[in-house]
């Protein structure tokens, strides 16, 4: 008999309270078997909620903060109205967004128009499953996390391809393929970078990734591997850009030459959730980003055991979500000072430059291991 | 005529556990997506079930614990091939304008094709002992990516660490190929400063 459980100190919990809960129900219902399914789908559910909670829960704080992070860098001071310095901003906007009405345009392709945005949303709440918020919060602890995270991306492009065709536009359908050729050719220095955080941390693990890191600040990743480390975190922080279809990379919803790229004909709820992907890519990225190169959940130790101990005083979350929003805030300030490059410009600088420098990178980390490390 | 003709005792006493229900479940999507990979009229919808086949076919290796095997399929199929077909289908004119249907003339060959091949895959599978209630003989890890790993790049007699290193050198060839085929030449180059100025 199969037996599914989650180790986790919740499941823990919700594993020793169903049973006692159990005793109060009649007789007949009372079995082991039951218990431990009952206790699995409890802790399944839980799971399921906590992911969604932190998805979507987060997205309307990086649109208010998108927001503010761009009046602020064009000298202005963003939504000042509803709320203390317009935070209700976001939540009423959201409640437009949902209570729009849902439409297709004529001669669009009904099953694909709908389904693209279901897609589109698959890979970032994988990634986030994955990812270890604190030392025994993760909801997915899976030996090939890794693999796992460049398997799933895929589904991003095909999500893209398919609206921008379904919608039956030709702006959608050119911002589809430039987009989709854009992720397609991103996506191999993406994965590249990653291979090479496996290289050197020796775990396809997140969480193993993670505690490779323990000790004072200078063990992470992005420190541990003189210059080599900090390279690769600039190559993942451009790749990563491209990959979510953020500025300076977002050829693919360029609005002055495209219109609205491939969510042109979206609307309402479906819009909402082409929307929500982008910023759950922008949570999943700068959580992958803080696993693999700023230690994670770790705190910044520097080695005086005085402030080492106040610092570990702070639980394990607290430094993730600082490290993540820090890493949010710079691609937030990225979007808005660098200028879009051209499709062909774009296509050059993957090709021609960062994969041969993540080829040579990996053959230097490799040396460095074998011969240094 | 044919003697093997019977078949053995049907295994049909499988425990239904949670692992059971699970198989069943996938096994009837994909085999639904499957079908409908074929009998759809629009292109690009039939690539887009033929994604979804896959997926649980992937689904069905990590029911299997064959979690490498399950990704290289998602990452090969999901993320490779198939998008590369349906970059395609964009990129062929009058897409979904007129449905395209496969019409096969010879209904009855085809026919007894397949009634042939399900034949044969049952007389193949169900004379396998305890093919229902059998235990994995596998030890445990056996298909992490760790042994996995260590089995492919062994030195020993059972190591593929050559065969491994040619597919390498292979991959990193198209990779520089693609690189060489988008490059442009200096012809191009010149002409294109030509056109600007």
């Amino acid at each position: 008999m199969f037996v599914p459980s989650v180790t986790n100190p919740v499941g823990d919990f919700v594993r020793e309270w169903v049973p006692k809960l159990a005793e109060f129900l009649p007789a007949s219902l009372q079995s082991d078997t039951l218990n431990s399914v009952v206790a699995f789908l409890v802790n399944a559910l839980i799971c399921v909620v906590a992911v969604c909670a932190v998805n979507i829960g987060s997205a309307p704080i990086l649109i208010y903060m998108e927001r503010k992070v761009c009046a602020h860098v064009q000298c202005r001071l963003g939504p000042m109205r509803l709320g203390w310095h317009g935070t209700i901003q976001t939540i009423a906007d959201v409640i437009k967004m949902l209570f729009k009405e849902v439409y297709a345009p004529s001669g669009a392709d009904k099953l694909m128009f709908y389904m693209a945005p279901l897609i589109v949303l698959i890979a970032p709440f994988i990634v986030c499953a994955l990812i270890p918020f604190s030392r025994d919060l993760v909801v997915a602890d899976v030996s090939m996390g890794i693999p796992m995270i460049i398997a799933v991306n895929g589904f991003g492009v095909l999500g893209i391809l398919l609206g921008g065709w379904s919608s039956n536009n030709k702006y959608s359908l050119l911002g589809a393929l430039r987009s989709g050729a854009q992720m397609i050719s991103y996506e191999i220095s993406f994965a590249m970078i990653l291979l090479f955080v496996v290289m050197i941390s020796g775990s396809t693990n997140l969480m193993s990734i993670t505690l490779g890191q323990e000790g004072t600040i200078f063990d992470w990743w992005i420190f541990k591997i003189p210059v080599l480390g900090f390279i690769a975190f600039i190559l993942f922080f451009i790749s990563s850009t491209a990959e979510m279809n953020r500025a300076p990379f977002d050829i693919a919803e360029a609005e002055q030459e495209l219109t609205g790229g491939y969510h042109t004909e979206y609307n309402g709820t479906p819009f909402a959730m082409f929307y929500l992907a982008e910023y759950i890519a922008l949570i999943t990225n700068s959580a992958l980003a803080t696993t693999c190169f700023l230690g994670g959940f770790l705190p910044p130790c520097i080695g005086i055991t005085a402030i080492d101990n106040v610092l570990n005083m702070v639980p394990g979350v607290v430094w993730f979500f600082a490290k993540v929003y820090f890493m949010i805030w710079c691609y937030m300030m990225v979007r808005w000072t660098f200028v879009r490059p051209r499709v062909d410009q774009l296509m050059d600088f993957e090709w021609k430059f960062l994969l041969p420098v993540n080829l040579v990178l990996l053959v230097v980390g490799a040396a460095y291991i074998t011969i240094g490390g | 005529m044919f003697p093997n003709l019977a078949l053995p005792d049907m295994p049909f006493t499988f425990p239904l556990g949670g692992m059971d229900i699970a198989f069943y479940a996938v096994a009837i999507v994909m085999l639904v997506t499957a079908v409908f990979t074929v009998a759809v009229k629009n292109i690009l919808q039939s690539a887009v079930f033929l994604i979804f086949s896959f997926v649980t076919t992937a689904i069905l290796y990590l029911l299997l614990h064959a979690e490498f095997i399950a990704l290289a399929q998602v990452m090969a199929y999901v993320g490779g091939v198939v998008i590369l077909v349906v970059f395609t289908i964009l990129l062929t004119t009058h897409l979904g304008e007129d449905a395209f249907s496969t019409k096969i003339p010879r209904l009855f060959a085809a026919f007894s094709l397949s009634a042939a091949f399900v034949f044969v895959m049952i007389k193949c599978i169900l004379p396998t002992p305890d093919i229902a209630v059998a235990t994995p003989s596998a030890p445990e890890g056996y298909s992490s990516l760790q042994s996995f790993a260590i089995r492919l790049l062994g030195y020993s007699q059972d190591g593929f660490i050559i065969p491994f290193e040619v597919v390498s050198v292979l991959l990193l060839m198209t990779l520089i190929c693609a690189i060489t085929v988008a490059r442009k030449t200096k012809d191009e180059v010149e002409k294109e400063k030509e056109v600007r100025q």
